[in-house]
């Protein structure tokens, strides 16, 4: 599970992240969603220790992010919005390195890793370097990477961008049949459908700080006095979207 | 639309100074101050070499002139092939190529703006090396300012050209072959061709130029001095040209600025005329990924089996395979082993006639050796912590420490690092016929110096990060670049002090005297030298992984 109490991110003036707390448990798919800026990509580097908090504290499968950051990373599975990755090692090597890292046993390797090329349609591309690859192809070998390490704790920072529709049904399929088994998924997105059909719970951020926060029920009952209907008008309705409804008409 | 495109890089450049933080604001005025003071010492160095080739009787002026022609000779080779590699980046692998090629920019322009970075970037630091040099000729020689203006205004020209050579070179391979190979063989083929010349310079023993003795005839000699050095090049034009304006020779000034000013311009607008027809035949073959199919085999890494850790094993063999299939580092490996065989046959050619200089040159080669070490250290240990690049969240939400980090980078370093350190040792060893105390002594500093380079290496790149940069050379040239190699330069000069003792006391044996050794002196050499070392190991290392651990990507 994850655990944020108060946390707080300045950038000089700018606070990024302001006095956030937020629980997700065990076998939850948490949708982290808010307009560019709001401070979802900095959340998902505190959560993963690639940035240290000005204040309060982050705790990944019960472990303190800032105390027992090896204990935490290692319950850890990030996939970031742009994955960079070796260009001079071939896919196949990569995920051999991933699982190395992780401490993944080296017979757990040789079964996983011609599995997980095949799920993502990877399996001629496995010997090739990852220079070579499209931006999608470089996303799926991030996702099998940290699948192959089975982290108790997923964080993805918009996971389906880039991803062609048979790549994304198999990836919404295997964040289902992980929460199942107990793993925590952490996403942020901007595509509302997913978080739709995904997440169980859905908090929004506006300016670094968590604005609402509930389940889709909860928040579309909380949208509807302003006659809002599904995610996307709570979106709106929420982020001051309407605003520029007229605007956007004009043009 | 070039106009434009200029606008957006003054904006740039504006904005960047105009956002410095205090702490970058402190850190650039102590850049810009000991790039300063780099200047100030070469002046001094080029003041001492002019002024004493002045005062040669006779020809004293003819030898000026002709190292003038020799030095512009080298530099507008120099310019040359750094404006084939920097135009290579520039044209075809910039990152806002895809967005500006995507823009309604016509693409003569783009290419103009490109090229006018490329030779920015090309020229600036070896054309900032000559003002100290003619200012030095011009106190020697007591020439007024319009000298100095002279050679300013004739030197844009001479640098343009200097790089248009490169830039057209690589825009018609890149035309012929185009391919992201292509790049990979340009690395190679520049880096060969700077140790070609690198090699030519050396084994010509320019040091003879100084010798009117080493030629038969004197009246040969005379006639080499007198002769233009490359008459067609751009670089003798510019020696005529700052020749005429310190003899005051209005006409011919003009006559070789009106060449060097009239073929710049041919030149570039020749060159904006074939990129039109060229350059996106190149770009486009240029963004095509290689296709290298590897083994898919799934068998314990040789390092695990060599008994290293399991994340250690594993962080090196990454670095392993990455490293060597980077064709930029192999291209690097050619010009070290150019360097090491250059170096050794300067050492062979040193006109040493007895016992006491050759053991004494032995240990000196502790300080020329380290410095060859520091420079490689800059080019591969420095750098190897930032070239994780973007890739650096991989490590960094990865459960390893950055302490293994760095250990691994060490580990990486420090293996080829001892085995130059030993071929230059040895080997200068053997040559010289050094004594045995003389040659255990300068291995063994060697060693050690080498083994301190390498932590310092890891320990300056963990202080300074930069995850984000294009290419190599600006995180060699940073700020932290320049950190790292005065701190080693410090730290030899440092190791060479200390043992000067004991090795002035061994020359004393030599030479007969009676109780030459003083121990309490040789223990507290030793303690110094273990203090020197530990700090110089321990106080980058230390710091640099604090800085790390608390790295924002």
């Amino acid at each position: 599970m994850i655990e944020i109490r108060g946390l707080v991110k300045r950038f000089g003036d700018l606070t990024a992240v302001d006095r956030l707390d937020l629980t997700v448990p065990a076998g939850e798919i948490f949708g982290f969603l808010g307009p560019n800026g709001a401070g979802k990509t900095t959340t998902v580097k505190l959560i993963t220790g690639l940035l240290k908090p000005d204040a309060g504290s982050v705790r990944v499968a019960g472990f303190d992010v800032a105390s027992q950051t090896l204990q935490a990373k290692r319950a850890l599975g990030l996939i970031p919005d742009e994955p960079f990755v070796y260009p001079k090692l071939s896919g196949a090597e990569y995920l051999r390195f991933i699982g190395e890292l992780y401490g993944v046993p080296l017979s757990e390797q040789k079964r996983r890793i011609p599995e997980l090329l095949s799920l993502f349609e990877l399996t001629d591309w496995g010997g090739e370097l990852l220079e070579s690859y499209s931006h999608g192809m470089r996303q799926k070998i991030a996702i099998a990477a940290v699948l192959l390490h089975e982290p108790k704790v997923l964080v993805l920072d918009e996971p389906i961008v880039g991803l062609d529709p048979k790549s994304a049904r198999v990836v919404k399929e295997l964040l289902r049949t992980l929460a199942r088994r107990g793993t925590t998924v952490f996403m942020c997105t901007h595509i509302l459908e997913i978080a739709e059909k995904l997440c169980a719970r859905v908090g929004i951020m506006i300016s670094g700080r968590l604005t609402a926060l509930g389940t889709l029920d909860e928040l579309q009952a909380k949208a509807k006095a302003s006659g809002s209907q599904g995610l996307e008008d709570v979106f709106l309705s929420l982020t001051g979207g309407h605003e520029y409804a007229s605007l956007l008409r004009h043009l | 639309m070039l106009g434009l495109l200029f606008w957006r890089k003054v904006r740039t450049f504006v904005n960047a100074l105009t956002h410095l933080t205090p702490y970058e604001r402190v850190r650039n005025a102590a850049f810009t101050l000991a790039g300063l003071g780099l200047l100030v010492g070469l002046y001094a160095l080029f003041h001492k070499l002019v002024a004493y080739l002045g005062t040669v009787p006779l020809i004293g002026q003819l030898l000026l002139w002709k190292l003038t022609a020799m030095v512009m000779l080298a530099t507008f080779m120099m310019v040359a092939i750094s404006g084939l590699l920097t135009s290579l980046s520039t044209l075809y692998y910039s990152f806002d190529l895809k967005f500006l090629m995507n823009a309604p920019v016509p693409l003569r322009a783009l290419f103009m703006d490109k090229a006018l970075e490329s030779l920015f970037f090309c020229s600036w630091m070896i054309g900032l090396v000559q003002v100290p040099y003619v200012l030095a000729l011009m106190r020697v020689n007591h020439y007024g300012v319009g000298f100095f203006l002279a050679f300013i205004l004739l030197m844009l020209p001479f640098l343009a050209l200097a790089a248009a050579v490169g830039m057209t070179f690589t825009l018609l391979l890149l035309y012929l072959f185009p391919s992201s190979r292509t790049r990979d063989v340009v690395w190679v083929l520049s880096s060969l061709s700077l140790t070609v010349l690198y090699g030519m310079v050396r084994f010509a023993e320019p040091e003879r130029l100084i010798r009117p003795d080493a030629l038969q005839v004197v009246a040969e000699y005379l006639a080499y001095l007198q002769a233009p050095t490359a008459q067609y090049f751009p670089s003798w034009w510019l020696t005529a040209a700052l020749k005429a304006a310190a003899a005051g020779k209005v006409a011919v000034l003009a006559r070789n600025a009106a060449l060097l000013y009239g073929s710049a311009v041919l030149v570039y607008a020749g060159l904006t005329a074939l990129a039109g027809r060229v350059y996106f035949v190149g770009y486009s073959g240029a963004q095509a990924g290689r296709q290298r199919r590897l083994e898919l085999r799934i068998a314990p890494m040789a390092e695990r089996l060599l008994g290293l850790p399991r994340e250690l094993g594993a962080l090196f063999w990454k670095e392993r395979r990455t490293f060597f299939r980077d064709v930029k580092h192999w291209s690097q490996i050619l010009l070290i082993m150019g360097l090491v065989f250059v170096y050794l046959f300067s050492i062979q050619r040193l006109p040493l006639d007895n016992a006491d200089l050759k053991s004494l040159v032995s240990f000196l080669n502790v300080g020329t050796a380290g410095f060859v070490l520091a420079a490689l250290g800059l080019r591969f240990t420095y750098p190897a912590i930032s070239l994780e690049g973007r890739s650096w969240w991989v490590l960094g939400s990865a459960p390893v420490s950055v302490g293994a980090i760095m250990r691994q980078k060490f580990l990486f370093s420090v293996i080829p690092m001892t085995a130059i350190a030993l071929v230059l040792s040895l080997a200068t060893n053997h040559i010289l016929q050094a004594d045995g105390f003389s040659a255990g002594l300068s291995t063994g500093a060697l060693l050690l110096i080498t083994w301190t380079l390498a932590a310092m290496g890891i320990g300056f790149g963990a202080m300074f990060p930069m995850f984000t940069v294009e290419n190599i050379h600006q995180i060699e040239s940073s700020l932290g670049g320049f950190v790292y190699m005065a701190s080693a330069l410090g730290y030899i000069g440092a190791t060479i002090m200390i043992l000067a003792w004991p090795m002035q006391m061994h020359f004393q044996e030599r030479f007969g005297r009676p109780g030459a050794w003083d121990w309490n002196l040789v223990g507290y050499c030793a303690a110094l030298y273990l203090v020197l070392n530990a700090a110089a190991l321990a106080v980058p290392w230390s710091l640099g992984r604090r800085t790390l651990e608390r790295y924002e990507q």
